[in-house]
C-alpha cells in the first residue's frame, strides 16, 4: 500500500496509542491539529482508522451579556432603584427603563396602578440570571440568553481517531518513517542513491497549477492557415502602403468619382496628395468616353487633383491593380491579406480596420468558370464545403459574382466578392489576358470559424480568451 | 445599396407568377432578398441595376428570367405637343433638364407607394443623394403648358408640398424638414433653379420640393414629369426609368419638346457582340442561337448575324450596358452560375511569402519561444494615447485622418507600444504575470514600415527582464546591436536604452514610467521593448 510519510507517522503513534483525541495526537507527532485529522481522514480512506467526530456546545456571553454578567440584567438593575411606589413618569427617567419595564412586566416584578408602578416583594434569582452567571449550553436559562443576545452557542469540533485492525497489521509489519524525497538532487542521480530512497508518489488526481505558454494570435493563425493554403496552390503575397491616393484606390478600380463609397462618410480621407502615377490620362479617358477600351465610360468629368487625394485604403483591390501594372505578364498569381479601412463606427459587427484577402489570377484563356471553381476549391480547404454563386456588382469586375458559403445555423452566408477584372481596369497598363481577382472578409472568416460574437475581440482582445483558445481548432 | 420594398400581391400579378418562385429566384438574377414578410418582400439590388428599383421594374426582368415573357420590351411614345422653355441662366446652376407626360394613369396605393419608392431609390443611386439628379411628378391637369424651367430670385415664393402657406425660397431651405435635407446643393447658388407652369404657377423647386398644387394622389390621370440635373446621361436615365415603370403600371408616355428637343424617345440602342469572345470569358460553349436565347431571357432582342457575331438591342432603362463584358455577364446569368462547367485554373507558379509577412513570422517565432503572447491591435489612435499618455512628444510624422468618427481615432499609429499598453490596461484584472508582443504596419508621412513591440507586466518586472529579453530576440533575429542610454520619457530615467544597428537607432527598452503606467491604469511595474523593423528586410 503506498502510503505517504504523513500517513504512516499517524499509523506509527496510534499503534501505540490505539485511540487517541486528534490534538494529543497532534502533540506527539508535532503537527497541526487539522494537518493531523487531514491525514487521518487519508488513513480512514483505506480503512487503517476510523474518525469520530465529537461536536462540543459551549455557551459564551456577548458583550452586552458580560455587561449584565456584572451588574445585573436591565429589569434587576431598575428594580433595585425602586425605592416604593414610583411614578411611570420618574421610573422612564432610568437609562435602562427601555429595556427593562417590557421585562419587569413580563416577569410580573412590577404592578402599575394608574401610573404608579409598585415593585414585587422579595424577587427571588431567575434561571437566566443563574446563567448569567455560569453559562451552561442547553439549561433554559442558557437558551433566555441567547434568545435576548446576551450569550452565543459556540460548537467546537473535536475527533477521536482509532486505528482498525488492518492499521494495527500494517503498524505491526513495520513502517518506514524515514522522510520522503521530493526533487532528486545530483548526487542522488549520479550515485544511484535514488534507489534506495522513500521517494514522494505524486497524486495524478491533483490538477497542476494553469500556465500559459507563449502563442500566436488566434486570429493571426487563421490568417497564416490561409496564407499556407495559397502558398500551396501557388499564390506569391504581395504587400503595399496603407496610405493610398484616390486613383489607386478608386479611379484605376473605374469607380466614378462621384461615387457614393468614396465620399467623407464612408472613407478615411487625409489631407495629404500623392502624385499621379504616369499614364494617368488613359484612366482620366476611360472614365470620360471609354478611351480605347469600347467601353463607354461613365460620362461626366474627371478630377486628377480628386484622383490625387489620399485616402486609408478602402480595400486591398487598390494593391492588386498596382502589382498587375507592375507586372503585366502572364502568368501571375498574386495575394494579400492587409488591413482595410472603412469610416463605421464601432459596435460588434463594424470596425473601421479589419483585414481583407485579395487575391489575382492573371492568365491567358482564362475565364469565369475556373474562378467559380477555385472559389470552391478554396473555400473547401478552409472547411466550407457548401460554396454557392450569387450574381453581384463591383464597378471592376464583369462579370462579377458574390459567393455564400452554407454555415450550420446561419444559412448562406457572404463571405466575399469576386469577378474578372474589367478591360476599363487592365487595359490602361497594357494587361490583355483575363485577371480573375476575389476579395474575402477574413475576419469574417475567423469569426466563423472561433464562433464568435463581437468583432471587437479579434483586436482589442481578452488575454484570458487568448490563453484559453486551443491552438488546434476541431 | 438600396431596400427596394415590393408589394407581393402587386408583383405577384405583374410577374405573372407565384410569390414564392419570385423569391426564389431573386438571388440568382443579382439581389439579396433581406425580409419576407406576408404582404412585402424587401429586396436589396445593385447599384448598377436602377432599372430594377420597383416593382414594374422587377417584375419586367423576372418574367424575362423564367421564360414568361422575354426580349426586348417596347415603348411607343407620342408627342404631346406640351413645351419647356428652359432660362439661359440655368446653366451655370443646374443645366439639365428632362421631361415626359404620363397619361392614362390609374394607380391604387401600392403603385403610389411603388412610384414613390422608384423615386427614392434613383434619388440615392442615380441621383447621389438628389446632387447630380432630382425628380419630381405633377399632376398634370392642374397646370397648363407650356412650362418653364427657370433661373429664380431667392425670394420667390409659393407653397411647398405638405404646407399651406407660401414660403420663400430661401425660408424653404431655413424651414421645410426636405429643404434643410437638401439645402447643401443649391445654399452658395446665386439664383434657384425653379419649373412653372404657363401661369406663373410654381411646380417645382428642384433638387428640394415640390409645390402642394401638383401633388400626386390616386385621382391623378395625367402626369407631368421633371428631371433636373447636371449630368445629361444620368438625367436622361432617370426619365427612361420612370417613364418605362410606368407603362408597366398600364399608362402611356408623350414625349415633351424641352428647348427644341425631344425627350424622352424611350429608343433601345444596339451593340454588335461575339459569341467566341463570350464563351472565352464565361467559360461556356454556347452558340449563336443559343446566345440569342439567353440574351432574350434577360430582355434584350438579339439577331444571330453569323457563327459568331450578335447583334444586341438594348433597352432604354438598361444604363449599366457600357462594354460587351455587360453583355456577357447578363448571359452568363441566364445560363446560371451553377451550370457553369467547372475547372481549376490550369496556371502553373510558385508561390511565395512577401518579405514582410517573413519578418513578422519570424518575430513571432523568436518572441512565442519566449513565452510572449501575440496581441493583433488596431492600427487607428490617437494623439492622446500615442503621446500624451506615453509622455512622449507628438510626432509631426504623423498621419490625421480628415473627419475622425471618435476621439479615439484620428490618427494612423507611429509606435505599436502604445497599443501594448492599452491592452495590459483592457486586461489588468487578468492573472500576472502578463507578456504581450504585437509585430505590424505603422505609418510616418506617406510610408508604410514594419514595426514590433513586447510589454513584460508583473510585480518583478524591470530592466534587467527585458534587456535578456532585447538581447536574445537580437542574437536569435542575426542582428548585432548595440545600446546606449535613452532619453525616452516613456521610460524611467537610468532604467532605459536605446537599440542600435550599425549606427541607426531602432529601438528602445526598459522600464516603462510609473507615469505612464497610472495614465494607463496600470499598477505594476512594465518592462517593453520596441523595435523598428526596417533594417531586416
Amino acid at each position: 500500500m503506498d502510503l505517504t510519510i504523513n500517513e504512516k507517522r499517524v499509523l506509527a503513534r496510534l499503534a501505540e496509542m490505539k485511540s487517541a483525541d486528534a490534538a494529543a495526537l497532534a502533540e506527539k507527532l508535532n503537527a497541526p491539529a487539522d494537518s493531523v485529522v487531514q491525514w487521518a481522514h487519508l488513513c480512514a480512506d483505506r480503512d487503517l482508522a476510523v474518525l469520530e467526530k465529537n461536536v462540543a456546545e459551549t455557551a459564551v456571553l456577548t458583550e452586552e451579556g458580560k455587561k449584565y454578567a456584572a451588574a445585573g440584567l436591565p429589569e434587576r438593575q431598575v428594580l433595585a432603584s425602586m425605592q416604593g411606589p414610583t411614578p411611570m413618569g420618574e421610573l422612564t427617567k432610568h437609562p435602562l427603563s427601555k429595556i427593562a419595564i417590557g421585562w419587569l412586566r413580563k416577569k410580573n416584578w412590577i404592578a402599575i396602578d394608574k401610573g404608579v408602578v409598585t415593585a414585587a416583594a422579595n424577587v427571588p434569582e431567575g434561571e437566566d440570571e443563574v446563567a448569567l452567571k455560569h453559562p451552561v449550553a442547553g439549561t433554559a436559562g442558557c437558551k433566555e440568553l441567547v434568545k435576548r443576545g446576551l450569550a452565543e452557542i459556540v460548537e467546537t469540533v473535536s475527533w477521536t481517531i482509532s486505528i482498525t485492525p488492518a492499521g494495527a497489521d500494517i503498524a505491526a509489519a513495520g513502517l518506514d518513517l524515514r522522510e520522503e524525497v521530493g526533487t532528486l538532487s545530483r548526487e542522488q542521480i549520479v550515485s544511484g542513491e535514488w534507489k534506495n530512497l522513500p521517494l514522494r508518489r505524486y497524486s495524478v488526481d491533483k490538477l497542476p497549477k494553469k500556465i500559459y505558454g507563449g502563442r500566436v494570435h488566434p486570429n493571426q493563425q487563421i490568417l497564416d492557415e490561409i496564407r499556407a493554403l495559397l502558398f500551396e496552390m501557388g499564390f506569391t503575397e504581395f504587400h503595399g502602403s496603407i496610405v493610398q491616393n484616390a486613383f489607386w484606390n478608386f479611379d484605376s478600380l473605374y469607380q466614378p468619382q462621384d461615387h457614393p463609397a468614396r465620399e467623407m462618410q464612408d472613407t478615411f480621407h487625409l489631407a495629404e496628395e500623392i502624385d499621379l502615377p504616369e499614364g494617368w490620362e488613359k484612366i482620366r479617358d476611360i472614365h470620360m468616353t471609354g478611351g480605347d477600351t469600347g467601353s463607354t465610360g461613365w460620362g461626366g468629368a474627371w478630377s486628377p487633383e480628386v484622383a490625387r487625394k489620399c485616402v486609408l485604403r478602402t480595400h486591398s483591390t487598390s494593391l492588386s491593380i498596382q502589382h498587375l501594372a507592375k507586372n503585366p505578364n502572364p502568368p501571375v498569381k498574386a495575394f494579400s491579406i492587409s488591413r482595410v479601412y472603412r469610416r463605421e463606427t464601432i459596435d460588434p459587427t463594424h470596425l473601421p480596420e479589419f483585414e481583407q484577402l485579395e487575391g489575382i489570377v492573371m492568365d491567358k484563356d482564362l475565364t469565369f468558370g475556373h474562378l467559380l471553381c477555385f472559389f470552391k476549391e478554396f473555400f473547401g480547404r478552409m472547411g466550407f464545403e457548401s460554396v454557392r454563386f450569387r450574381p453581384g456588382y463591383f464597378p471592376y469586375t464583369e462579370p462579377s459574382v458574390e459567393p455564400e458559403v452554407w454555415v450550420d445555423g446561419l444559412g448562406w452566408v457572404e463571405l466575399g466578392g469576386a469577378g474578372v477584372f474589367r478591360k476599363e481596369v487592365t487595359a490602361p497598363w497594357g494587361i490583355d489576358c483575363p485577371v480573375l481577382a476575389w476579395g474575402l472578409g477574413v475576419s469574417r472568416v475567423s469569426m466563423l470559424r472561433m464562433g464568435l460574437k463581437d468583432l471587437r475581440q479579434l483586436y482589442r482582445s481578452d488575454i484570458d480568451w487568448i490563453r484559453a483558445t486551443p491552438v488546434r481548432r476541431v | 445599396m438600396p431596400v427596394v420594398k415590393l408589394n407581393n400581391a402587386y408583383l405577384e400579378r405583374l410577374t405573372k407568377t407565384d410569390i414564392k418562385t419570385i423569391r426564389d429566384n431573386l438571388p440568382m438574377m443579382g439581389s439579396e432578398v433581406e425580409r419576407e414578410e406576408e404582404e412585402q418582400t424587401d429586396v436589396q439590388f445593385f447599384p448598377n441595376r436602377p432599372d430594377l428599383y420597383s416593382a414594374e421594374g422587377t417584375a419586367r426582368a423576372m418574367r424575362g428570367y423564367l421564360g414568361i415573357e422575354t426580349g426586348l420590351p417596347t415603348y411607343a411614345v407620342k408627342p404631346s405637343g406640351i413645351s419647356f422653355t428652359v432660362d439661359p441662366k440655368r446653366a451655370t446652376i443646374r443645366p439639365y433638364l428632362g421631361s415626359a407626360v404620363i397619361r392614362n394613369v390609374h394607380m391604387d396605393n401600392a403603385m403610389i407607394e411603388s412610384l414613390m419608392g422608384l423615386q427614392e431609390s434613383l434619388h440615392w443611386a442615380v441621383g447621389r443623394g438628389r446632387k447630380k439628379v432630382a425628380i419630381g411628378v405633377h399632376d398634370l391637369d392642374r397646370i397648363e403648358g407650356p412650362f418653364s424651367y427657370v433661373a429664380a430670385e431667392r425670394s420667390t415664393t409659393f407653397v411647398p408640398l405638405d404646407y399651406d402657406i407660401p414660403m420663400t425660397m430661401d425660408q424653404i431651405l431655413a424651414e421645410h424638414p426636405k429643404g434643410k435635407a437638401y439645402a447643401k446643393i443649391v445654399e452658395d447658388l446665386p439664383l434657384f433653379p425653379l419649373i412653372h407652369d404657363a401661369k406663373g404657377r410654381v411646380c417645382s423647386f428642384p433638387p428640394i420640393i415640390n409645390g402642394e398644387l401638383t401633388r400626386v394622389t390616386e385621382d391623378t390621370r395625367n402626369i407631368l414629369l421633371d428631371v433636373t440635373g447636371i449630368e445629361p446621361r444620368a438625367v436622361m436615365v432617370a426619365v427612361n426609368i420612370i417613364c418605362t415603370a410606368m407603362v408597366e403600371m398600364g399608362a402611356t408616355i408623350e414625349s415633351v419638346d424641352v428647348d427644341g428637343s425631344t425627350t424622352p424617345t424611350l429608343a433601345p440602342t444596339e451593340r454588335t457582340v461575339s459569341v467566341a469572345a463570350c464563351n472565352a470569358l464565361v467559360g461556356i460553349a454556347v452558340t449563336a442561337e443559343e446566345m440569342k436565347g439567353l440574351l432574350e431571357r434577360m430582355r434584350f432582342d438579339a439577331e444571330v448575324l453569323d457563327a459568331d457575331r450578335v447583334r444586341v438591342t438594348i433597352p432604354c432603362y438598361r444604363a449599366d450596358i457600357m462594354h460587351d463584358h455587360d453583355i456577357y455577364e447578363d448571359v452568363a446569368i441566364a445560363y446560371g452560375y451553377d451550370k457553369i462547367p467547372a475547372s481549376l485554373p490550369p496556371t502553373f507558379t510558385v508561390g511565395k511569402p512577401h518579405p514582410v509577412q517573413e519578418i513578422y513570422s519570424l518575430v513571432r517565432g523568436i518572441l512565442v519561444g519566449m513565452s510572449y503572447i501575440e496581441n493583433t491591435p488596431f492600427t487607428l489612435t490617437s494623439e492622446r494615447v500615442s503621446y500624451a499618455m506615453m509622455n512622449r512628444p507628438e510626432n509631426p510624422a504623423a498621419l490625421h485622418v480628415l473627419h475622425p468618427i471618435s476621439e479615439d481615432q484620428t490618427i494612423i499609429r507611429t509606435d505599436i507600444l502604445p497599443m501594448l499598453m492599452e491592452s495590459l490596461s483592457l486586461n489588468r484584472s487578468r492573472e500576472l504575470p502578463q507578456r504581450i508582443f504585437a509585430c505590424g504596419d505603422v505609418v510616418e508621412s506617406l510610408v508604410t514600415y514594419p514595426k514590433m513591440a513586447a510589454a513584460s507586466i508583473h510585480t518583478v518586472a524591470d530592466f534587467s527582464e527585458i534587456y535578456a529579453v532585447v538581447d536574445a530576440f537580437c542574437r536569435m533575429a542575426g542582428l548585432s546591436y548595440e545600446v546606449r542610454e535613452s532619453e525616452d520619457p516613456a521610460f524611467l530615467d537610468g532604467r532605459r536604452g536605446d537599440v542600435y544597428v550599425a549606427g541607426k537607432k531602432v529601438g528602445v527598452f526598459g522600464e516603462i514610467s510609473p507615469d505612464v503606467l497610472v495614465a494607463f491604469g496600470l499598477e505594476h511595474p512594465v518592462a517593453a521593448f520596441e523595435m523598428d523593423l526596417s533594417d531586416l528586410l
